[in-house]
């Protein structure tokens, strides 16, 4: 079978230009596509599969090149489940101007797209800026009128800020590339940067530009100043997968750029990065059991997990990098229904996100709150679910690198146990809150949420799917990086 | 009963999980004892980089001995349940809540390699939780099931990182090929494998200094009581070092670490339980005791006699709760031990459960558990050395074990019947009017559920009765499957596990009688001495307490561990927690941390404002749409 990822990455959008109906089936079918693309996908084989290949700007050495590998194939499925998950929600919340909305998301889910196949340094570039745009649009437009404003500027200069140093980073690379190679033109495809390996003090350079962007964009601590305003004024649907699937893109960032082309300064910067990450897992969670609104408890829970895929990728190791890619994919699976249950929760609690204005909310509502614990169980990582898997996987890796860190990284575990429980327990449990009202969760919500909880319950019991299908390419992605750390 | 049939079906699956247990013994037995090993592959978990996790079972005598002991309590624990839950608005959700811990204690003992015991180690903890806050309106239940979870992950914790030390050496995560390995793994990386497990060993099975959040767990159902917090669950930590008996063996430091914890632990939780005035935290700091000796016993090699008081103590103990949830439903959930007098007459059946429960554990003979006690401390004793000090450190625990079980029998039994007594003496079952939380008092939302509208009670319901009956039968002869010199029943069913052990020193003939005889005169004195001290003179006690006011205060306060860890963890990462919050924070998000985002945001908002009027969110609307048709052309022309 082939696959056309163009096709692919154009549903999406092209769907979302002409209103409801057609967003869904541009959002649907992208999804199949995915669906089939990684039923076909040769997981035998190394390298791209799929590759368009096509020049696009000529005089710049720029490639439209897409393609898929292990390391990209399962978060593309990931990225369609979500938006399209996201699609409906949008639908049934019966916003103002939903055509505009859909039309901004269309435009996100095709960004993502065409970041996470790129195959050409600068086409991932301009794709790792261009997706955050339509997030922009949509928190300026429907964020809450007072704070929207603060929030999205606090955004862009950090991540206006990354982006320029991640731009700069690139060209310097490319053009080093081509000086040391002696090749006639500047190319910017992975596969021609990676033939040539530049001298260590050099990589170091590029590394701490492509390490900032990804680190702010993640975000990690202490790069997160712009989360706690963006978090509180991007609409939930739209927090949901850009929380899930976004920050995700910077952790594979790590794994497909920097790893492979900068490996002596991905070995250099190995312990640095640990520690930005370890301090990310026990600020995060931190901040994530002494907060009281709900969607931040999810954000600093993020900052958190983000640490622990971080921890997994700058272990160097082949069980770490395993693990750091399906805790991407565990991670986005878990955020996106917890941030679901989130705008649920509101509804029921007077339209407050509070934990403190809520109580209760199991009462009359089982179903919900059977649906509410499994997402809390596998963002906890409870043993059993695919993330503890994927964090098992990231400790094991950590701890053959440094075992000391990965100790201390395990405590994160435990904080994580209090943070997701007690959001649990102080939205569902205890006696109801005086504005708060027990309700079942309605026919039309819950064909949202439970497909989302089911591929969580899938996964759970299969987690050497996605790490089967990823074995190849993340192993040889570090593999480089892994000879330079011995 | 057409309202019951959740309970039924929850019953008759964990009967059916009994009884197939029972067919894999019989096919187990079948075989040749080299041969008493068999893994089952269902598929790939986790096996990818160096890791090798499938989904697979191991079924040998150790396995199947606790697979046995699981579902048939279970299964008792069930039918009580049936008719215990009867009037609970939660009934169907609780029997879920149960049948899946047995699943998950199930696959903990069953498990094949380390990463699987590790996920039916975390759900039997989240089942627990379940369970606990089982009714998740009173406060009370809910700090109490956070509480048993956190310290529970800390255990899972414990046990990852124990499993990380130990494949570092093995490079596999198979139990069978690990111990295959075991001789050549020796080392300071197993000594700290081995501490690591019995972290988590520490969390499960409450023993010190993991131990606080048995006694709140008491706030679940008493049918939960029984099953998970006495005779399943919390056994779990004896099973694990049981299994990985031939890692222990090559980590002396680690055995010596578990008999120590476990022998210090026998002895608080036996001198908390002689001052608790809640009926069913009394049996959990018994509990916690008896776990004290199970795990002091496989620490110093008895194996056998560990788990064969594993085994008697899941029978006896489960028994207590369950008369003990008897009382408290005929005191309309009301629990503490100052309110309960002379039930003698009320509840005769009950009073006959609680009696022989009290003789078993208190280790009369000929009741079970004296048998396991005693050989638990004879195997100790043969070890010899420093041993010696567990050893009497076990005698005298058990005398405080019988006062403190006789204390609260004839707190509960004899004396004046107290008027809940007397109105079930005269056929008719109390029912509070306001229903308050047994701890606090706090008046309870009525949809809490327990024990609502009709509750029953042990006497009057048959699954009960059948239920209380078999084990109270059992708590009497289960002790005969190993009698010194006599049977050897477990000994020989367990020999192909532990053939490999390097423990062998048996007890002497001298020591095993003599053990016999103290065990017999040590319990008997205790239960003397409680009846002196509550029956013929109660005023004693009240006089004790004075005279030893500051060991009775540190009784009471339960030595203080809950305010140590409060001290130690909870406040510190309240504490970071807190200042994370309210001023690091603060500088990284409006401070100039990051080059004064504040100042930058201000400077942008004139920029945003305009963006906001109209025209220029059209114009880049319009950018941004344009990039992406260049994006398309270029496509389209190259």
């Amino acid at each position: 079978m082939t696959i056309h990822l163009s096709i692919l990455i154009a549903l999406p959008l092209a769907g979302a230009l002409f209103g409801r109906y057609s967003a869904i089936t541009g959002s649907v079918l992208a999804l199949a596509y995915a669906i089939a693309a990684v039923a076909d996908f040769d997981s035998g084989a190394s390298g791209l599969q799929y590759v368009t290949d096509e020049t696009w700007i000529a005089q710049l050495g720029i490639h439209y090149k897409v393609g898929l590998d292990g390391l990209n194939l399962i978060l593309v499925l990931l990225t369609t489940v979500l938006f399209t998950a996201s699609v409906f929600w949008i639908i049934r919340e019966k916003v103002e101007r939903e055509r505009l909305y859909l039309g901004l998301m269309g435009a996100a889910h095709s960004g993502v797209l065409l970041a996470l196949t790129a195959q050409d340094l600068a086409l991932f570039v301009i794709a790792f800026d261009l997706m955050l745009v339509p997030f922009l649009f949509i928190t300026g437009i429907w964020g809450p009128v007072a704070t929207r404003a603060a929030a999205i500027t606090k955004l862009f200069i950090y991540t206006l800020v990354g982006s320029l140093l991640m731009l700069a980073a690139a060209i310097g690379l490319a053009v080093l590339v081509k000086n040391q190679s002696g090749a006639e033109h500047l190319s910017f495809a992975f596969s021609d940067l990676a033939k040539v390996r530049l001298p260590s003090s050099t990589q170091n350079w590029i590394f701490l530009g492509f390490a900032a962007a990804f680190l702010v964009k993640m975000p990690a601590f202490p790069f997160h100043g712009w989360m706690p305003d963006g978090y509180r004024n991007m609409p939930l649907p739209a927090l949901a997968v850009f929380s899930a699937i976004l920050s995700k893109v910077a952790a594979y960032g790590f794994l497909r750029v920097v790893a492979p082309l900068l490996p002596d300064a991905m070995a250099h910067f190995q312990l640095l990065l640990l520690l930005i990450a370890l301090a990310s897992v026990l600020y995060g969670s931190a901040m994530a059991f002494s907060t009281t609104e709900a969607r931040l408890v999810l954000g600093y829970s993020s900052v958190a997990q983000l640490g622990f895929i971080v921890l997994g990728v700058f272990a160097i190791q082949d069980a770490g990098a395993q693990g750091a890619i399906l805790q991407a994919v565990n991670h986005g699976l878990v955020v996106a229904p917890a941030f679901f249950i989130v705008s649920l929760l509101a509804k029921r609690a007077g339209g407050s996100e509070d934990i403190r204005d809520m109580g209760g909310l199991a009462l009359r509502a089982p179903i919900l709150a059977g649906l509410f614990l499994i997402v809390a169980f596998a963002n906890l990582a409870m043993p059993g679910s695919s993330n503890f898997v994927g964090e098992f996987m990231i400790l094991l890796g950590l701890f053959q690198a440094e075992p000391a860190i990965a100790i201390i990284a395990s405590i994160g575990v435990v904080m994580a146990a209090v943070y997701s429980l007690r959001l649990f327990i102080r939205a569902m449990h205890n006696r109801v809150g005086p504005d708060a009202e027990s309700r079942e969760i309605g026919l039309t919500n819950a064909l949202i949420l439970v497909p989302l909880v089911g591929i969580i319950l899938v996964l759970a019991f299969y987690p050497q799917l996605p790490l089967k299908k990823g074995e190849k390419a993340v192993t040889g992605s570090i593999a480089a990086a892994k000879e330079s750390a011995r | 009963w057409p309202g019951r049939a959740p309970g039924w079906i929850g019953t008759l699956a964990i009967a059916a999980s009994f009884a197939a247990s029972i067919a894999a013994l019989i096919s187990l037995q079948g075989r040749g004892e080299e041969e008493r090993q068999v893994v089952t592959v269902a598929w790939d978990y986790a096996s990818t980089a160096g890791v090798d996790a499938q989904i697979s079972l191991l079924l040998d005598p150790l396995s199947i001995f606790m697979a046995l002991v699981v579902s048939g309590v279970s299964t008792l624990i069930h039918l009580y349940s049936v008719s215990y839950m009867g009037s609970d608005r939660g009934y169907t959700r609780f029997f879920s809540y149960l049948n899946f811990f047995v699943f998950s204690m199930l696959l903990l003992v069953l498990a094949s390699n380390f990463l699987l015991l590790i996920v039916g180690w975390a759900f039997v903890g989240a089942a627990s939780y379940l369970l606990i806050s089982f009714w998740y309106r009173r406060a009370t239940a809910t700090s109490a099931g956070i509480k048993a979870f956190v310290i529970n992950v800390l255990g899972d914790v414990g046990l990852v990182l124990g499993t990380y030390f130990i494949f570092k050496g093995s490079g596999t995560l198979d139990f069978l090929a690990t111990f295959e390995q075991a001789s050549e793994l020796k080392g300071a990386d197993l000594t700290a494998g081995c501490l690591l497990l019995l972290v988590g060993a520490f969390a499960k099975s409450a023993q010190i200094p993991l131990h606080t959040w048995l006694p709140d767990a008491m706030e679940g159902p008493t049918p939960v009581s029984a099953l998970i917090h006495a005779a399943t669950m919390v056994t779990a930590g004896v099973y694990l070092i049981a299994r990985m008996h031939p890692l222990f063996e090559q980590a002396p430091a680690a055995e010596t670490v578990g008999a120590i914890i476990g022998c210090v632990t026998l002895v608080v939780a036996g001198t908390i339980g002689l001052v608790v005035t809640d009926l069913k935290r009394v049996i959990a700091y018994s509990t916690m005791s008896q776990i004290g000796y199970m795990i002091m016993g496989v620490s110093a090699g008895a194996y056998v006699a560990g788990l064969f008081h594993l085994m008697t103590h899941a029978f006896f103990k489960a028994l207590l709760f369950m008369a003990a949830g008897s009382v408290i439903a005929a005191m309309a959930g009301e629990q503490s031990l100052d309110r309960m007098r002379g039930f003698r007459k009320a509840m005769p059946f009950t009073f006959a459960a609680f009696i022989i429960g009290g003789l078993a554990l208190s280790g009369i003979p000929p009741f079970a558990g004296f048998f396991s006690k005693d050989e638990i401390l004879a195997d100790i004793g043969a070890e010899g050395g420093w041993h010696w000090a567990l050893y009497v450190a076990g005698y005298l625990s058990a005398l405080l074990t019988a006062i403190y079980t006789w204390r609260m029998i004839f707190r509960a039994f004899f004396g004046e019947p107290s008027p809940e007594a007397k109105e079930l003496e005269d056929g008719h079952l109390h029912h509070a009017e306001v229903h308050r939380n047994p701890v606090t008092g706090e008046e309870e939302d009525t949809d809490v559920g327990f024990p609502g509208a009709d509750h029953h009670i042990a006497e009057r319901e048959l699954p009960m009765r059948i239920a209380m009956g078999v084990l109270a039968l059992l708590a009497i002869v289960g002790g005969w499957i190993q009698i010194p010199k006599v049977t050897h029943g477990l000994e020989s069913f367990l020999e192909p596990t532990f053939a490999d052990s390097v423990h062998h020193a048996a007890p002497s003939d001298g020591l095993l009688y003599f053990g016999m005889i103290l065990g017999a005169v040590v319990g008997i004195a205790g239960i003397a001495i409680a009846y002196k001290l509550w029956v013929i003179s109660p005023e004693i006690p009240g006089r004790l307490q004075v005279r030893f006011a500051a060991v009775h205060r540190l009784f009471v306060n339960k030595w203080y561990f809950d305010e140590l860890i409060e001290i130690v963890v909870v406040r510190p990462f309240a504490w970071f927690g807190r200042w994370s919050r309210h001023t690091f924070e603060r500088l990284i998000v409006d401070g100039a941390f990051v080059g004064g985002t504040t100042s930058a945001v201000r400077a942008g908002s004139a920029a945003v404002r305009a963006f906001q009027s109209g025209f220029l969110r059209s114009y880049a609307a319009i950018l941004f749409l344009g990039a992406i048709a260049v994006v398309f052309y270029f496509l389209l022309n190259s």
